[in-house]
Formats: C-alpha cells, sequence, structure tokens
C-alpha cells in the first residue's frame, strides 16, 4: 500500500467517524424540531409586522417633514397605520394573555 | 498529490450525496441525530474540494505535464501569476472553481444558520448540497481535471494569450461569486417552500446574501466590459455576445428581486412575485453555465471543450419545473390579503421597475437564444446583433432610468399630485436647464444622437432628485436634532443605510448610462497607414508615429511596441505605447492598446498591423466619457457597502424579538 492509498484509507476513516458518531451517539434531544405551534408562528408574525407598522409609521413622518405626501393624506395614513399597529399590539397582548393564562 | 486531488474529489461527491438525503430524511423524520450527522457534511465537502483545489493549484505551480488540463492551460515560460489564475481558465477547472466558491458559501451559511430555524435550515443546506452534486457529478465523471497524460510532455500548451491579463485573476472571480452567490436565497426560498415556513423569514436570512452576490455580479459585468475594452481592442467594451448577456440578465433580474422584495417586507405582499424572482434569477445563473459550456451558441467567452450543454439544460430543466411545481403546490400560503393603497405611491414605482427590468432581460434573452430557435425551426443559425437589442432595450433603459429619478420623490403608499408637482419641481427644472443648455452643442441627427441627448436630460433629472432628497432629509434632520450639516447628512446616512446607500447607487448607474450614451453616440475613429515620422488628426490631437520598437520580452513573448506623439495645439501631450505581442506556439498576435483616459475622453491607439519597413496601420478612436462608467462602478460599490454594513439597530429589534418570544415561549427561540 503506498502513502497516498494509505492517505485516502486515513480520510476515509475519518469521514466515515465524523458523520456516524451522531448516528450512535447518546443524545439529549431526540427530536430536531417540536411541532408547529400556530400559536408561536402568528405571534413570530406579529412581532415582524408590528415592527415593520413601526417603521413605516416613521417613513410616513419622514415623507410629511419632506413635504412629499399633503397633509390630509398624512393624517389619514397615519391613522390608517396606528389603526393596523393598536389592532397588532391588541392581538399579540391577546396571544400573551392566553399563553400566560395557560402556564399558569 | 493528484491522486489524492481526484480521490478527494470522488470523497466530496459522496459526501455531498449523503448530505443531501440525510438531511432531507432528518427534517422529514424530525431526527436530530440524522441532523447531527448531516450537519457535518458541509464542512467535510468544503475541506475535501479545497485538498482538491491546492492539488489542481500545485500541479499548475510546479508544471505537472502529466495533467492535461495543467498541460492544455500552462506552460513552464507562464507568469506565476497566470499559472495561479489558469486554475480558471478552462472548462474543467473553473467548474472546480465554481463548485470550490460553492462549499465556501456553503460552510459560511452553515456557520450562520445551524442554530437558527431548523424547519428550514436542513432544507435549505439539502438544496445546496444538491447543486453541489450536481457539479461534482460532473467534475468527476465528465469532465475530471486531474485526467492524466499516459506520457507527459516536456511541456505545455499555454494560456491563450488573450486571458494572460490582470483581468483575468479579477473578473471570473468576482462574476462567479456573483453567480455562485444567488445559490444561497435561492436554496433559501425553496427551503421555505418545502418547510411551509412562508412568512418574509427566509428573505431576512439571505437578505445580506442577495446584496453581496448582486454586488459580485454587477462588478463582475463592469470587469469585464473593462477588459474587453483593454485586451480586445475593437475599441468598445460590450457587444451583446451571448455570455455577456448570461452575466446580464441575473443582474437584472436580481435588481428587480432587490426592490421588490422592499415591498414584501413592508406590506407582506408579492410573495409569489418575489419567489418566481429569486428562482428565476438562478435559473438565469445556470443558463449562463450553459451558455459557456453547451458549445450550442458562438462566444468568445466559450470554452474551447464546451460539451456539457445537455447536463445543464436537464439541470435547468429539473430546476425549472421543481420550482413552478412548488410554488403551484404552495400558492394558497403566498397568498396575500393586502393591496397597493395607491397608484401614485413609491410601491408602483417599484412595480414598474421589476417590469421594465425583466422587458430588459426578456428581450436579451430572446435576442440570445434566437440562433438556436432559429436554427431548430429554419435550419438556419440566425445571429442578433447590437442593432436588435440597441432598438429593444434602449428605450426600456431609458424609462428605467426616469424611474430612478421618480423613485426617490414619490412617497412610500400614496403621493399626492400637489406634492408631486411640488417635489418634481426642481429635478424637472434641472433638466430642463440642461436640455436647453447642451442643445446648441448637441447634434441630434439620428435616432442614436436624440437617445443620447434624453440619457443626460434624465441623467440631470435623477441625479437631482436624488441630491434633492439627501438635501430635504438633511434639512429636516437638522431642524429636528439641532445638528450640523455634515452630522445630520452622516447620521441620516447611517440610520438607514439601505436608502441612502442604495440612493448613492443610484448615483453610480446614472454615471454609468452617461458613459454609455456619451462613449456609443459621439465616439470617432480612424485607421491610418503610417511612414515613420508621417502624421494625422483626430479630433484636435495630431498623432504622430514615431519609432517601431521590437523586445524580446521572454523566451516565448514578443513586444512590438510602436511609439505615437500626442500632440494638441502645437505641444506635446502625451506618448502612446500600442504592441502587438507575439506568443510562441500561438498562431494569432495579440493587440495591447494603449488608452490616455480623461474625465471627458478616452484616447484609444491600436497597432493594427506593421511591415518590416517598420511602416504601420495605427487605429485610434477618441471614445467620449466612457471612464464614467468605471467611476460609476465605484460609486455603486460604495454604495453597496453602505447598504450592507451591518445595522445596530436592526440587529437589536431581531435580538428583542428572540427575547420576547422566549420570555413566553420556554423552548429555545428559533428565527
Amino acid at each position: 500500500m503506498g502513502f497516498s492509498h494509505f492517505l485516502e484509507l486515513i480520510l476515509i476513516v475519518a469521514i466515515l467517524l465524523i458523520v456516524g458518531v451522531p448516528l450512535f451517539g447518546k443524545l439529549k434531544f431526540q427530536r430536531l424540531v417540536e411541532p408547529v405551534d400556530p400559536t408561536i408562528e402568528e405571534y413570530k408574525h406579529l412581532l415582524v409586522r408590528k415592527e415593520e407598522t413601526l417603521i413605516s409609521i416613521k417613513e410616513l413622518e419622514f415623507d410629511f417633514n419632506t413635504e412629499k405626501i399633503s397633509e390630509p393624506d398624512y393624517k389619514e395614513l397615519l391613522n390608517r397605520l396606528e389603526t393596523e399597529a393598536t389592532g397588532i399590539l391588541e392581538h399579540l397582548d391577546q396571544l400573551e394573555q392566553r399563553r400566560k393564562k395557560k402556564q399558569a | 498529490m493528484n491522486d489524492i486531488g481526484e480521490f478527494t474529489l470522488l470523497l466530496a461527491l459522496a459526501t455531498a450525496l449523503y448530505g443531501c438525503i440525510a438531511y432531507v430524511m432528518s427534517a422529514r423524520g424530525n431526527r436530530i441525530d440524522l441532523y447531527l450527522s448531516a450537519d457535518k457534511t458541509p464542512f467535510i465537502v468544503w475541506v475535501c474540494v479545497t485538498i482538491s483545489s491546492i492539488c489542481l493549484w500545485k500541479a499548475f505551480l510546479t508544471d505537472d505535464f502529466s495533467l492535461q488540463y495543467v498541460w492544455a492551460y500552462s506552460n513552464r515560460e507562464l507568469d506565476t501569476f497566470y499559472k495561479v489564475s489558469s486554475f480558471w481558465g478552462g472548462q474543467k477547472g473553473s467548474l472546480l472553481f465554481w463548485t470550490l466558491l460553492l462549499s465556501t458559501y456553503m460552510l459560511v451559511v452553515y456557520f450562520q444558520n445551524r442554530n437558527k430555524n431548523l424547519r428550514v435550515v436542513p432544507y435549505a443546506m439539502a438544496v445546496m448540497l444538491i447543486i453541489v452534486v450536481f457539479f461534482l457529478f460532473l467534475i468527476n465523471f465528465s469532465t475530471n481535471p486531474f485526467e492524466r497524460i499516459p506520457l507527459p510532455p516536456e511541456d505545455g500548451r499555454g494560456l491563450n494569450p488573450l486571458l494572460q491579463n490582470y483581468w483575468m485573476v479579477i473578473h471570473p472571480p468576482t462574476l462567479y461569486l456573483g453567480y455562485v452567490g444567488f445559490t444561497v436565497p435561492f436554496a433559501f426560498a425553496v427551503a421555505a417552500l418545502i418547510s411551509k415556513d412562508l412568512d418574509d423569514g427566509w428573505i431576512r436570512m439571505t437578505r445580506k446574501w442577495t446584496l453581496i452576490s448582486w454586488f459580485f455580479l454587477c462588478m463582475g459585468n463592469l470587469f469585464g466590459a473593462s477588459w474587453a475594452y483593454v485586451e480586445l481592442g475593437w475599441g468598445g467594451y460590450w457587444a451583446w455576445d451571448p455570455v455577456e448577456n448570461a452575466a446580464f440578465m441575473p443582474l437584472l433580474i436580481a435588481t428587480a428581486f432587490l426592490h421588490s422584495v422592499m415591498i414584501q417586507e413592508k406590506k407582506d405582499m408579492m410573495k409569489v412575485w418575489n419567489m418566481s424572482l429569486i428562482l428565476l434569477t438562478f435559473a438565469m445563473t445556470i443558463f449562463g453555465t450553459f451558455i459557456t459550456r453547451s458549445g450550442l451558441i458562438q462566444s468568445v467567452h466559450t470554452f474551447d471543450e464546451a460539451t456539457l450543454g445537455y447536463y445543464f439544460l436537464a439541470f435547468l430543466f429539473v430546476i425549472i419545473t421543481a420550482c413552478t411545481t412548488l410554488i403551484i403546490a404552495r400558492l394558497p400560503l403566498l397568498k396575500s390579503t393586502n393591496e397597493l393603497d395607491s397608484f401614485f405611491s413609491r410601491e408602483s414605482s417599484f412595480l414598474f421597475n421589476n417590469l421594465l427590468l425583466l422587458g430588459i432581460a426578456f428581450a436579451t434573452f430572446w435576442g440570445t437564444i434566437f440562433p438556436i430557435i432559429s436554427e431548430a425551426v429554419r435550419d438556419v443559425k440566425i445571429t442578433v446583433g447590437p442593432p436588435f437589442y440597441n432598438q429593444v432595450n434602449v428605450p426600456i433603459g431609458l424609462a428605467l432610468l426616469a424611474l430612478i429619478g421618480i423613485g426617490p420623490v414619490i412617497a412610500w403608499r400614496r403621493a399626492t399630485l400637489s406634492n408631486l408637482k411640488k417635489n418634481f419641481f426642481k429635478p424637472i427644472l434641472a433638466s430642463l436647464i440642461v436640455a436647453i443648455v447642451l442643445f446648441p452643442f448637441i447634434p441630434l441627427g439620428n435616432r442614436a444622437e436624440i437617445y443620447t441627448y434624453v440619457t443626460f436630460v434624465l441623467c440631470a433629472f435623477v441625479v437631482t432628485s436624488i441630491f434633492t432628497e439627501f438635501y430635504k432629509g438633511t434639512v429636516s434632520r437638522m431642524g429636528l436634532h439641532e445638528e450640523s450639516v455634515a452630522g445630520a447628512l452622516t447620521a441620516m446616512t447611517w440610520r438607514n443605510k439601505r436608502r441612502y446607500g442604495g440612493y448613492i447607487v443610484h448615483i453610480g448607474v446614472v454615471l454609468i448610462f452617461a458613459g454609455i450614451a456619451g462613449s456609443q453616440a459621439y465616439g470617432t475613429h480612424t485607421e491610418k497607414h503610417l511612414q515613420l515620422g508621417e502624421s494625422f488628426e483626430i479630433r484636435g490631437y495630431t498623432i504622430k508615429y514615431e519609432k517601431l520598437v521590437a523586445i524580446e520580452a521572454t523566451n516565448i513573448k514578443t513586444r512590438i511596441i510602436a511609439q505615437l506623439a500626442v500632440e494638441r495645439d502645437g505641444n506635446r501631450y502625451w506618448t502612446g505605447h500600442p504592441e502587438k505581442e507575439f506568443y510562441k506556439g500561438q498562431n494569432q498576435p495579440v493587440s495591447e492598446v494603449d488608452v490616455l483616459s480623461t474625465w471627458k475622453e478616452d484616447l484609444y491607439m491600436i497597432l493594427a498591423d506593421f511591415q518590416e519597413d517598420e511602416s504601420a496601420t495605427i487605429k485610434v478612436y477618441v471614445n467620449p466619457m466612457v471612464s464614467w462608467m468605471w467611476t460609476g462602478g465605484w460609486i455603486i460599490a460604495f454604495g453597496t457597502m453602505i447598504s450592507m454594513w451591518p445595522d445596530r439597530l436592526e440587529q437589536r429589534r431581531r435580538l428583542d424579538r428572540i427575547r420576547k418570544q422566549e420570555q413566553l415561549f420556554p423552548s429555545p427561540a428559533q428565527e
């Protein structure tokens, strides 16, 4: 057996060991992911939407300050975004309350 | 060493194949043991491909001509610098280089995301590994760079002289970094479709990757143009060559994606559109490799051994079919309930921009594949040239340029007519002034000249619109925060890097438009056969042929250099040295042009021919505003850097989200 063949053998054994050990070792957890909890997914989604709505409000203010939008439109859109943000916050609040009750 | 290189390629293939299967099985069976096993494979694949690449580089550097690939693309006299770049000079090495970059990207993605969304990441890694498997399969079984020659020759055939240019070290890797980079957002998009995790999480996870890939593809295109300009010696930088088009199309679609994705983030809509755009971008990168490696379409970029077309075509077919099926299957989940607030809004301008970008991409695609279609239908290969592309793409390009100026002025969600009038006043005024000032000086005799005139006017419109945006933002911030001009400008840009970085990129794009318009419409050239001491004039320059020198640069390279004195207003202004290089064993000499580049114009000189009596044929081009394009490229690089710079506010928001989630749901929160 030449040196290169020996090296090849070492590489094969090393790779088999690296990928094989997790298959035969004892693991703390058995499942990769917990089953999808629609509440968590909704909560995650709402957190992102909340952020985006708040950013949109800031941008709307910026657009108004730089005279890109008229005052009536600004007020209407601000009202709409604030309503949207309030809705999201209320929804988040409901989810939090429901979760806390469940935990209690 | 070659044995090891070849063997590690096989090992990489086997490991990648195992990784794909194990990742998918771990996700489907929810098995952490399989996931942990699969999770080792990206690193192993990277190590194997890196070892293999090092072996090939070593073969080049040690002149190991027992390898057919090294023999074909190198020789003993080749500069070390080019021996390194010969690695990707041919098809076999370029595929290995592609795989090296892909496995490196995959490794970075692996380190970035292994503890994040475990519903999506295993599928994303599996998709990337499938693509790696495809390339490794080709390298191992169809185009192996470690193929041996039974009786190794004393010396190699040498690298094509056209590739012996410093751009060879810069342009292909840059372009490949762009091409390969789009694998990452593509993989996450497919993973989101498979795992049904279809909110904008995949977009957030891959936003930087998309931007980096876009940047490299953009710079790759510009570097390619620059290389063509200084090396091919025809006075131009873009010829609508099929392979140039192949690199241009994904750039256009990715640009559309970068814009439309903002609407999804803001309004949670256009999910199908964005999904389709990123899948199309990736498909176009594979189409690009198909063009260079199929031999079906003639191009200066086509590899000598372009025989892999059918593999790439089959792969392309699989990708498109699988992705289309997935999108259709997930349509109910991709539907959005939100709508655009108004037709007059920035969102609408982004939509128009998408349509225009796709219009240019489609026209370019049609022109590129037309020879294949015409041959299939009428048995005659009809190639469409620059007139077709210019006729279709220039008007769409001008509409796109106008939109770059309109976008910043319009508000998100809704714009009012009275405000539009007020905000458009300055940009329109600036463009009118430019139109009036330029009118007496610019010829308007043909369509190209009219287009150029319109381009300059629109450039003024866009630049004014962008600077007004910076000005208004700075003034507004100064009023709110009592800051100095510089402080307000810096803080405003820094707090909204994406927006203002984007505006800076747009300024770079404007310069590129202006450079293309100026150089295409107002350039001139002449060709003269001169005896020593003779001279001629071109656009105010007097060119005097002074001498012809022959230099034996190396054992294989002879340089014939013409010395040309350039005079302006009777004074010596510059001395040009265009040359011809002759390489041993190569039939065709290579022209090395000499260029005097200024902000106004380039004086571009070529030694076209010479005789034994030292007379020479000299070709001179005067190309206005070419340097504007290269400057535009650097400005794009600067703007992209600002856009990509890590945003602490965004990171803080992300951590805040995770913290809130962890508080409420005790299991580790994953994003």
